[in-house]
């Protein structure tokens, strides 16, 4: 299957990413904080360190991460509870849990800018990879939305929030195993994959049937696979670039 | 069973420190090298859209977003809208803040701003009314507390107020078909339209120390845990009240007040102007970045290869990331300008091998309607390129150097000479005419497009003319001469 080439909003072809943009260490407070912008989806992740103490349900032996996803507006619902929960999973995977056991660690995602048109969007296959540095993936996380009973979701915050949230735990010094990056790709009607979807573009996307074949699903993933090792490429250098300007966290 | 144990682990602050705050205040200094009515460095950012604004207040930093949405209004208040605010005191910013139920001081923060800005009557209210007692717009202030370095209050509302400030609600009317639907307009269609307020009510904090001797403004977050009892006074630029705030701490003298609320009001004209500059930056700047531009066709950054990797994108990443790095943060548009510039120079040179380079632009294009502007501008810099493509032309060189005293239109003085070779075979008058006409219709439309828009026209016009007039007499001269010799 010929790959078609579609027509963007913004020019980009269908394998180009937005610009992508690292800062780390903006708080003051926080032991750890990164602030990730792809385009004009920017995240802002926070990261404190090791506290004493697990939840009663959190296994005592390794060490718990506790995520707080915080939206731009409005008040926390199911959405956000989806973010916590999925993005918790991810960072388990990523960080070293035998460490330090009987910790937790908290981890805040602020969103600060995402593509903001309220529009409800049509059918589409969501794929969001995350994957490690130039190897396995993790997890493929198939999310088919349908609008008006899932209501407003924006897809790229998800792979934002992961980078941010890795960013974040390498400037607040936690063991990690590996450093993951993550992108959404999107399956339009006529069957092509087109990385880093906008929500303007998911209105423009329909689709007629409801069958999703294993092929498209394996073209996305390659597609992503591709795309992640050029963002880890740039998390790797942004890291060794910036230098830590502040060592010292007391308080 | 093991089981949470953050209280235990919030900060207290040491002896150690305590102490040598409490000394340092007693002779006049702070620890951060301020005076005593000194505030810190106050920086102020908006977003990419409307009523989105950063504050960081030394280390303090605060954002405040504001949406509007259609409700149905107070059953007491039929015509008036509704402005409410959220504070958010995230757990990023502090380690005792806690997610879920706000705190004492985040309900105390919420209650301070929206004295300020809703009991003073700072947003005007009725402006909001679309439809008296069933529709009115319902303004809400998200502020988030992202970083706490002490004296959140200030910056939290200096934060609410650039936000106000630069909303602006989309434009609704009432029409339909009978008269009674509401039709809100796309704010790309028609002018979405900016906030009535009146005034701008500063809130400058105050910490005192020692029962009530020493007091400092603007304390940071250690200077908070030390201080003895603290009061915000809310004061607009013309030196109106519009509210105080004294929640228990230490008591403190009445004349110890006065001088608070004096020094506050120099305080709070100080940073209102400091409001407005930045306001008025991001206002020009949204005002450019309306003007409709052609979409830009260059690559945008990073440009994924179909299924494997090509090494001359692995190569531009560092170029890509270092520029990208030093500009993380997309607050006004100051980055637009510097990457429209980086274009319009690689254009100008014709440098095509630089298209990876200017890949990293995100800015507006350049909108060019007179491409050849570009040739004609190049060699306005340059008289000796001019002469040299005369030179190169043609055998006419001479005529063409002593007429061509302006610079304009060498390329199409090129033409011109060309279109002059192309017609020396012609020898009689009709050819001569005829030969005018030939060059004169290709060269009138390059004169054109450029005199016109070098605003020369008259001299190409002139020189137009005296070209042909010129020709003319060089065909018939010889021939003349040849008959009376």
């Amino acid at each position: 299957m010929a790959p078609m080439e579609v027509d963007r909003a913004d020019g980009r072809t269908s394998n180009q990413l937005r610009p992508l943009s690292c800062t780390r260490n903006v708080l003051h407070r926080a032991h750890g904080s990164a602030r990730w912008s792809q385009g004009d989806t920017i995240v802002l992740a926070a990261v404190f360190g090791p506290k004493a103490g697990t939840k009663k349900e959190e296994n005592p032996e390794k060490a718990s991460i506790e995520v707080i996803w915080k939206p731009k507006t409005g008040l926390i619902g199911k959405v956000e509870k989806e973010y916590e929960m999925i993005l918790k999973r991810t960072l388990q995977s990523v960080c070293l849990l035998t460490i330090h056991p009987n910790t937790t660690t908290s981890v805040i995602v602020q969103v600060v800018g995402d593509d903001d048109r309220p529009e409800l969007s049509l059918i589409q296959l969501e794929v969001q990879m995350i994957i490690k540095n130039n190897s396995s993936i993790i997890r493929a996380f198939l999310a088919l939305r349908i609008t008006h009973v899932m209501g407003l979701r924006t897809p790229q915050l998800l792979p934002c929030a992961i980078n941010a949230s890795c960013a974040a735990l390498a400037d607040a010094g936690i063991p990690l195993k590996y450093l993951a990056v993550a992108i959404c790709c999107g399956l339009t009607g006529s069957r092509s994959v087109i990385l880093d979807p906008t929500k303007i573009e998911e209105k423009v996307f329909s689709y007629s049937c409801m069958l999703y074949l294993l092929v498209d699903y394996f073209n996305c993933l390659d597609r992503g696979y591709a795309a992640c090792a050029k963002i880890s490429e740039f998390l790797r250098r942004s890291m060794e670039s910036q230098a830590p300007s502040d060592l010292t966290k007391t308080t | 069973m093991p089981i949470m144990e953050h209280k235990s682990m919030a900060w207290r602050m040491s002896v150690n420190e305590r102490k040598f705050i409490e000394t340092a205040l007693a002779s006049d200094l702070r620890v951060d090298g301020r005076r005593p009515f000194d505030y810190r460095r106050l920086n102020i950012k908006f977003g990419r859209e409307d009523g989105c604004s950063e504050v960081q207040l030394g280390e303090t930093h605060v954002m405040a977003y504001v949406t509007s949405e259609l409700v149905q209004p107070y059953r007491d208040r039929p015509n008036e809208g509704i402005l409410a605010i959220f504070t958010d005191f995230s757990p990023m910013a502090d380690p005792s803040f806690e997610a879920g139920r706000p705190g004492e001081s985040a309900i105390e923060l919420g209650r301070v701003i929206d004295r300020g800005l809703r009991e003073s009557r700072a947003v005007d209210m009725e402006s909001l009314c679309v439809v008296a007692g069933k529709l009115v717009w319902s303004i809400q202030v998200d502020l988030h507390i992202i970083d706490n370095g002490g004296n959140l209050v200030d910056a939290a509302n200096v934060a609410a107020l650039a936000a106000l400030l630069t909303f602006q609600r989309p434009e609704c009317t009432v029409g339909g078909d009978n008269g009674q639907d509401i039709i809100i307009h796309d704010p790309k269609v028609v002018e979405p339209l900016p906030l009535v307020i009146h005034h701008l009510p500063i809130s400058v904090t105050f910490a005192f120390y020692n029962k009530g001797d020493i007091m400092v403004i603007d304390p940071t977050h250690k200077e908070e845990s030390v201080m003895g009892g603290k009061m915000t006074a809310t004061i607009n630029s013309n030196g109106d009240v519009c509210a105080i705030q004294k929640a228990g701490g230490e008591g403190v003298m009445p004349s110890v007040v006065m001088q608070c609320i004096r020094i506050a009001s120099v305080k709070a004209a100080d940073i209102t102007s400091k409001l407005k500059n930045a306001v008025e930056v991001y206002n020009t700047e949204r005002a450019l970045r309306k003007v409709k531009r052609h979409p830009s066709k260059m690559a945008h950054q990073v440009s994924v290869a179909d299924i494997t990797l090509e090494d001359k994108q692995v190569k531009d990443l560092p170029r890509h990331q270092a520029k990208m790095a030093c500009q993380p943060y997309i607050g006004s548009s100051q980055d637009d300008e510097p990457k429209v510039d980086t274009r319009t120079s690689t254009n100008a040179d014709g440098n095509s091998s630089g298209t990876h380079a200017d890949a990293f632009v995100g800015g507006p294009s350049k909108w060019d309607p007179y491409p050849l502007r570009v040739g004609t501008s190049q060699v306005l810099g340059t008289l000796t390129v001019v002469k040299e493509e005369q030179v190169v032309s043609d055998d006419h060189r001479a005529v063409e150097c002593s007429l061509d005293h302006t610079t304009t239109s060498s390329s199409g003085t090129v033409s011109v000479s060309d279109a002059m070779q192309k017609s020396n075979t012609s020898k009689s008058l009709k050819d001569a005419v005829k030969c005018l006409l030939e060059f004169f219709l290709p060269v009138t439309m390059d004169f054109w497009m450029t005199s016109v828009a070098t605003e020369y026209w008259h001299f190409a016009v002139v020189k137009v003319i005296v070209l042909c007039a010129i020709r003319c007499l060089c065909q018939w001269l010889p021939s003349k001469l040849m008959k009376a010799l």
